[in-house]
C-alpha cells in the first residue's frame, strides 16, 4: 500500500481491515467543536473582544472561566470514548425491504460511559455503560436489494458532558450479512414432487389433504407438528398428509421459469417457492446456473438455499 | 459535525436554563432602573410559573405565548428603553435591553437550538455587570451563573429530556468540579492572553455624568458634589504621609470667568515639572470619572509613571499641562494607577505677563464687588499687603463656612461678599479671585481635594468626593503662590476636614463624619480588601501585564519558545487532570481485585468458580458449601454484582466496595475453609 492510501485509512478506515477487537485509542479519537460548541466559542470571542475593548479585567476572567469550562468538558469528551472496546459479534440475514440486524459489543472498560451513539450504514443506536459492563448492541440496517451487505464504517461518537465537542472514532469489521431476495408476493404455487417433475401442480392445496396425526418421531420436520396437540397437553404427534410422503422432492429450477421473467423476478419467485416448500415441508432441490442443491429438508438447506439466490450473479445466466 | 435536528426542551433542561438567566441576570440588577430590573426578573419567574402549571395539569401542549406577541412586546421594550434614558445607541440602553430580551427569549424557549441561543446570550448578560463595576463582590456575584452554564449546558446535552436525569445537586457538584478543572487554562489566560494598550473600536461616549470634579464650577457645584461619599482616589505613599495642610491634591485650574461661572482653558502642553527638596512618592489609583484630569499633591515633580521605575523612558500615563495639571491620554473610564512625585511647596514660577493677561480679565459684572477691591486697592498698593488686607477682612466680617448656602441670582459674588456672607469653599475661592482680579492682580482659581483619610488597616489614605475643594492661586512677586479664603474663615476645614468644620445641621456624607464607631471600621476594613482587590486584579492592564512578562524574561524568549512553554502548559493540565480521573479508576479496579482474590481463596479452598458462573450463583454455592460463612457470601455477591452490573452512585460505589471488603475479611484462610467444608 502506497503511504498515502496508508494514511488515508488510518485517518478515515475507508477498508474493513480492523480486526476483533478494538480499544479506542487516542490515535483514533477525534474531536471537533458540535454546533453548540461552535455558537458558545462564538459567544466566548465576542465577550473577550468586548472585555479587551473596555479594559474588563473581571470580563476577560468569567470569560476564562467559562473557557476553562469548555477546556474541561473536551478532556471528558475525550474520556468518554478512550478505552472503550468495541468487538463485531454477529450479522444476520433478512430478506430485502426487512431491516438487517448486525451486533457488535461494546466494553466501557474502568469507566463509565454516557451516550455512546453508534452509526453505520443508515443504523443509529445509543447506549450507556457503567464501568466494566459489556454490552450487546444491535444495529438494524435497512435493506433494499438481496446479495452480501457490508456493515461498513461504524462511526462511535459522543457529545458528553456538556454536548460542547463532539468525539468520534472510525471501527471498521470485516462484517457483513446476507439479504435474500424478497419472496414474490402471490407466487404461483411450486411445482408438483419427483412423479410431476417439471410441471406445475396446479391447484395442490397441502393443508386440506390432512390425513391424521402420526406418533412424533425425532426428525420430523417441525413444521408438521401439531402444536394445538401439544398445547393442550395431549402428547408429540406429527400431522400426516395424503400422500405428502410420497410425493417425493420438488426441484425448482430458475432455467425452467417462464422466459417473460427478468432474473430479479426469477430469484424472487424461487425465494418465495423454497419458504412455500419449507411451510409444506416439502424437500426441494435448488438448481441454479453453476449452483445445484440436491434435495433436502432442514434449516440448513433453507438457509443455504436463500443464500445462494442472495448471491447469485444474475450476470451469468 | 453532529446535524442532529432540534430536539423539543423538556421541563428539567428549561428549569436549568432559568436558573443559568437568572444567576446572570442578578448581579446586574444594582446597575439597572428598578423597573427594567424588576420587568426582567418577573419574565423569568413566569416561565417558572407556566411550566408549574403545566406539570400540575399534565398538559400535553405547554402554554404557549405567541411570537408576534412577544416580538411586539421586544419593540415597546426598546422604546420605554429610549424613554426613559433619553437614547437608546449606547452602552446603557443596550445592556438594559438585553437584559429583557433575554427574558423575552426565556419565556418563548422550545428547542435545544433556542436553549442554545439563551445560554449564549445570559452568558453575555454575566458580563455586562462589569461595566459598571468591578468590585470584589462582582467578582463573586459572577460565580454562580459561571457553574450554572455548566449545568445547563450538561442538561441541555442529555438526549432523553423525559428520562429521570441527575439530581440537582449531583448536576451542581459536577459543573462545579468541571469549572475547578478548567480554572488552571483560566488563570494561565488571565496572566498570558495579551491585552490592549488601545481600544479596538471607540468607547460609546458615556451620557450619565459620574461624581466628580468639572472644567465649570458655578456656585454650588462643590458643594454639591461633597455630599458624596464616594472614592475619588485613593493614595500609598513610600514614606509617610503628608500633614494635613500639605494635602492639597491640585486638580483643573479655572481661568476663564463669565461673571458667574469658572471654567478652564484647553489643557497646553509645556507645563515644567517643580524642583525642591521637599519630595514626596506616591502611588494614585484613580476611580474612573470620564475625564482626563489626574490628580497630584501641590506641585507635581513628575509625571504620572505606570511603575515605579524611575528610568526616564518609563511608559508615562499622563502629561503636564502649563497651569501644572496633570492631564492624562485619554479619559479615565477604568480605574487607573500611577506613580507620582511632588515637591510639597505652595508657589512656583509664574510665565510670562502676556499669558497672565487671561488671568487678570474681568468681565463687566458684580459691581459692587470691584467698587470694593478698588476702594481697598487705593489703601494698598503693595500686592502682598493688599492680599493679606482681602484675607484679614474674609477673616473679620461675618462670613459662614456651609454646606448649605442661600441660592445666589445675578452678581453671585456681590450678593455673597455683601448680602448672604454664608457660603462652601466655591464661593470664598471665587470671590477672593475676584477681588484680586478687581485690583489687578493676576489670579485663579484651584480645584481639587483637600484632605484624605488614612485608612489604617491598609497604610494608604483614601480621598473621597466630599474632599472635594477649591482654593485660589495669585501671581505674587512673579510667583504664582497658594491662598486659601477657605482657611482663613474655617481655619478647622485644612485640620479637621469637613465635618468638624461646618454647622452639625449640616448633611455631611457619613464616612465624611471621621469616628463614627464601628461602621467606620467595619467600612475601612472592606475598603482595605476591595483596594488591593483593585490593584492586583482589575488593574492588571496592557502596561502591568508587559511588566509582569519582562519580570519574567518572556520577552527575551523568541516566539517558538514561548509558543512550546504554552503547549507544555497546556499538556501539563491535561496530564493533571487525567490523574485525577486515574484515581477515581483505581477505586473500580479495587473491585476488581478484591473479586479475584476471593475467587483465588475458594478455589484453594476447594471451590473454584468456572468462567460462565455469576458472582451471585457462585456465593450462592459457597454459602451451601460454608453455611457457617452464609451471611458474608450472600454479602459478597450482592455487592459485587451490584458493582459489576448495577447503576451505582458514587456514594453507593465506596460503601458497596468498603462492604465488599469487610466481608471478605470475615472468612477464615482456605486451609481452615477447607477444613470446614460442608459437603
Amino acid at each position: 500500500m502506497p503511504w498515502t492510501a496508508r494514511l488515508r485509512q488510518r485517518a478515515f478506515r475507508s477498508q474493513p481491515a480492523d480486526r476483533a477487537p478494538v480499544i479506542l485509542r487516542h490515535s483514533r479519537i477525534y474531536i471537533l467543536p458540535s454546533r453548540r460548541g461552535l455558537a458558545i466559542i462564538a459567544t466566548l470571542v465576542l465577550m473577550l473582544l468586548t472585555s479587551l475593548n473596555y479594559a474588563l479585567s473581571l470580563g476577560l476572567a468569567l470569560t476564562f472561566f467559562l473557557g476553562g469550562l469548555a477546556a474541561a468538558a473536551l478532556l471528558h469528551t475525550f474520556r468518554n470514548l478512550a478505552g472503550l472496546e468495541i468487538k463485531p459479534l454477529a450479522a444476520g440475514d433478512a430478506f430485502a425491504g426487512e431491516p438487517l440486524a448486525f451486533s457488535v459489543a461494546l466494553a466501557a472498560g474502568a469507566l463509565a460511559r454516557r451516550a455512546i451513539e453508534l452509526r453505520a450504514a443508515g443504523a443509529t443506536a445509543s447506549v450507556s455503560l457503567a464501568s466494566h459492563a459489556t454490552q450487546a448492541i444491535e444495529l438494524r440496517v435497512p435493506t433494499t436489494t438481496r446479495g452480501r451487505i457490508a456493515l461498513g464504517r461504524i462511526t462511535l461518537s459522543s457529545d458528553q458532558p456538556l454536548g460542547l465537542w463532539r468525539g468520534f472514532a472510525y471501527v471498521h469489521f470485516p462484517l457483513a450479512g446476507v439479504v435474500f431476495p424478497a419472496p414474490e408476493l402471490n407466487a404461483p404455487p411450486p411445482p408438483a414432487g419427483a412423479e410431476g417433475l417439471g410441471e406445475l401442480a396446479a391447484g395442490a392445496n397441502t393443508e386440506s389433504d390432512l390425513a391424521g396425526l402420526q406418533d412424533y418421531r425425532p426428525g420430523d420436520p417441525l413444521q408438521r407438528v401439531a402444536w394445538k396437540a401439544v398445547a393442550r397437553g395431549a402428547g408429540w404427534f406429527s400431522k400426516a398428509f395424503e400422500g405428502s410422503g410420497g410425493r417425493g422432492a420438488v426441484e425448482l429450477a430458475y432455467r425452467s421459469l417462464p422466459a417473460a421473467l427478468t432474473a430479479e423476478e426469477r430469484l424472487a419467485r424461487l425465494s418465495a417457492w423454497v419458504l412455500a416448500c419449507e411451510r409444506a415441508a416439502r424437500p426441494f432441490a435448488l438448481a441454479l446456473p453453476g449452483v445445484h442443491l440436491p434435495a433436502a429438508l432442514s434449516r440448513e438447506h433453507l438457509h443455504e438455499a436463500l443464500t445462494a439466490l442472495a448471491l447469485f450473479d444474475a450476470g451469468e445466466s | 459535525m453532529a446535524a442532529s435536528p432540534p430536539r423539543p426542551l423538556g421541563p428539567a433542561q428549561i428549569r436549568a436554563l432559568g436558573v443559568l438567566l437568572v444567576a446572570a441576570q442578578l448581579p446586574l440588577v444594582v446597575h439597572l432602573p428598578v423597573w427594567v430590573a424588576a420587568f426582567g426578573l418577573f419574565l423569568a419567574g413566569l416561565r417558572f410559573a407556566l411550566l408549574r402549571r403545566d406539570e400540575r395539569l399534565a398538559r400535553l401542549r405547554p402554554a404557549r405565548i405567541p411570537s408576534w406577541a412577544l416580538a411586539l412586546f421586544a419593540v415597546a421594550i426598546a422604546l420605554a428603553l429610549r424613554k426613559s434614558y433619553g437614547y437608546f445607541v449606547g452602552r446603557d440602553p443596550c445592556v438594559a435591553f438585553l437584559f429583557v430580551l433575554a427574558g423575552i427569549k426565556f419565556l418563548e424557549i422550545r428547542t435545544t437550538r433556542d436553549g442554545t441561543l439563551l445560554a449564549c446570550l445570559a452568558m453575555f448578560v454575566a458580563l455586562t455587570p462589569f461595566f459598571y463595576s468591578q468590585s470584589l463582590l462582582g467578582a463573586l456575584a459572577m460565580l454562580p451563573a459561571i457553574v450554572a452554564a455548566g449545568v445547563a449546558l450538561e442538561a441541555l446535552a442529555v438526549r432523553d429530556p423525559g428520562a429521570a436525569g441527575p439530581s440537582i445537586r449531583a448536576a451542581w457538584t459536577r459543573s462545579a468540579s468541571l469549572v475547578a478543572q478548567g480554572l488552571p487554562i483560566a488563570a494561565g489566560l488571565f496572566l498570558v492572553f495579551p491585552r490592549l494598550a488601545t481600544p479596538l473600536w471607540g468607547l460609546p461616549a458615556d451620557h450619565a455624568a459620574r461624581s466628580g470634579l468639572s472644567d465649570r464650577m458655578a456656585p454650588g457645584s462643590i458643594s454639591e458634589l461633597s455630599l458624596s461619599d464616594a472614592v475619588a482616589f485613593r493614595v500609598s505613599f513610600d514614606g509617610p504621609p503628608p500633614r494635613p495642610e500639605d494635602r492639597y491634591w491640585r486638580g483643573p485650574v479655572l481661568s476663564l470667568f463669565n461673571g458667574r461661572e469658572w471654567s478652564a482653558l484647553p489643557p497646553r502642553p509645556g507645563g515644567s515639572l517643580a524642583r525642591g527638596d521637599r519630595t514626596i512618592r506616591y502611588t494614585v489609583t484613580l476611580e474612573p470619572d470620564d475625564h482626563r484630569w489626574l490628580f497630584a499633591l501641590d506641585l507635581p515633580s513628575s509625571l504620572p509613571a505606570i511603575e515605579a521605575d524611575s528610568s526616564v523612558n518609563a511608559p508615562k500615563v499622563g502629561s503636564l499641562a502649563r497651569d501644572l495639571q496633570l492631564v492624562a491620554r485619554a479619559p479615565v473610564t477604568q480605574p487607573l494607577r500611577y506613580v507620582q512625585e511632588s515637591v510639597l511647596g505652595d508657589r512656583h514660577p509664574a510665565a510670562s505677563a502676556g499669558e497672565l493677561r487671561i488671568d487678570a480679565r474681568m468681565p463687566p459684572s458684580n459691581p459692587r464687588a470691584v467698587a470694593f477691591a478698588q476702594s481697598l486697592r487705593s489703601r494698598y498698593p503693595n500686592d502682598r499687603e493688599y492680599i493679606g488686607a482681602v484675607l484679614r477682612w474674609f477673616r473679620d466680617q461675618p462670613f459662614h463656612y456651609t454646606l448649605q448656602p442661600p441660592l445666589l441670582e445675578d452678581h453671585p459674588v456681590d450678593a455673597f461678599l455683601f448680602d448672604t456672607r454664608r457660603g462652601f469653599c466655591e464661593h470664598f475661592a471665587s470671590a477672593f479671585v475676584v477681588l484680586l482680579r478687581a485690583a489687578g492682580i493676576p489670579a485663579r482659581v484651584v480645584t481639587g481635594y483637600q484632605g484624605g483619610e488614612i485608612n489604617p488597616r491598609g497604610g494608604y489614605m483614601i480621598v473621597r468626593q466630599s474632599d472635594a475643594h477649591a482654593w485660589a492661586e495669585a501671581v505674587v512677586d512673579g510667583q504664582w503662590q497658594r491662598f486659601d479664603p477657605t482657611a482663613v474663615v474655617a481655619p478647622s476645614r485644612i485640620e479637621r476636614g469637613l465635618y468638624g468644620s461646618v454647622p452639625a445641621s449640616d448633611p455631611v456624607p457619613l464616612f465624611a463624619r471621621g469616628d463614627t464607631g464601628w461602621i467606620n471600621h467595619v467600612q475601612l476594613a472592606l475598603d482595605a480588601i476591595n483596594y488591593r482587590w483593585r490593584r492586583n486584579v482589575i488593574e492588571f492592564d496592557h502596561d502591568r501585564q508587559r511588566a509582569l512578562w519582562r519580570d519574567w524574561g518572556v520577552d527575551r524568549f523568541p516566539p517558538w519558545q514561548a509558543a512550546m512553554a504554552v503547549t507544555a502548559a497546556v499538556l501539563a493540565w491535561a496530564v493533571a487532570v487525567f490523574a485525577t480521573f486515574a484515581v477515581r479508576r483505581r477505586r473500580g479496579e479495587r473491585t476488581a481485585r478484591l473479586w479475584s482474590a476471593l475467587c483465588r481463596r475458594l478455589a484453594r479452598a476447594g471451590l473454584p468458580r468456572p468462567p460462565w458462573e455469576g458472582p451471585i450463583a457462585y456465593a450462592g454455592r459457597a454459602a451451601q458449601r460454608w453455611p457457617q460463612f452464609a451471611i458474608a457470601f450472600d454479602a459478597i455477591g450482592s455487592a459485587y454484582a451490584m458493582l459489576r452490573f448495577g447503576p451505582v452512585s458514587e456514594d453507593e460505589r465506596s460503601a458497596l466496595v468498603a462492604t465488599l471488603a469487610r466481608a471478605i475479611e470475615v472468612l477464615p484462610s482456605p486451609a481452615s475453609l477447607r477444613a470446614t467444608a460442608h459437603s
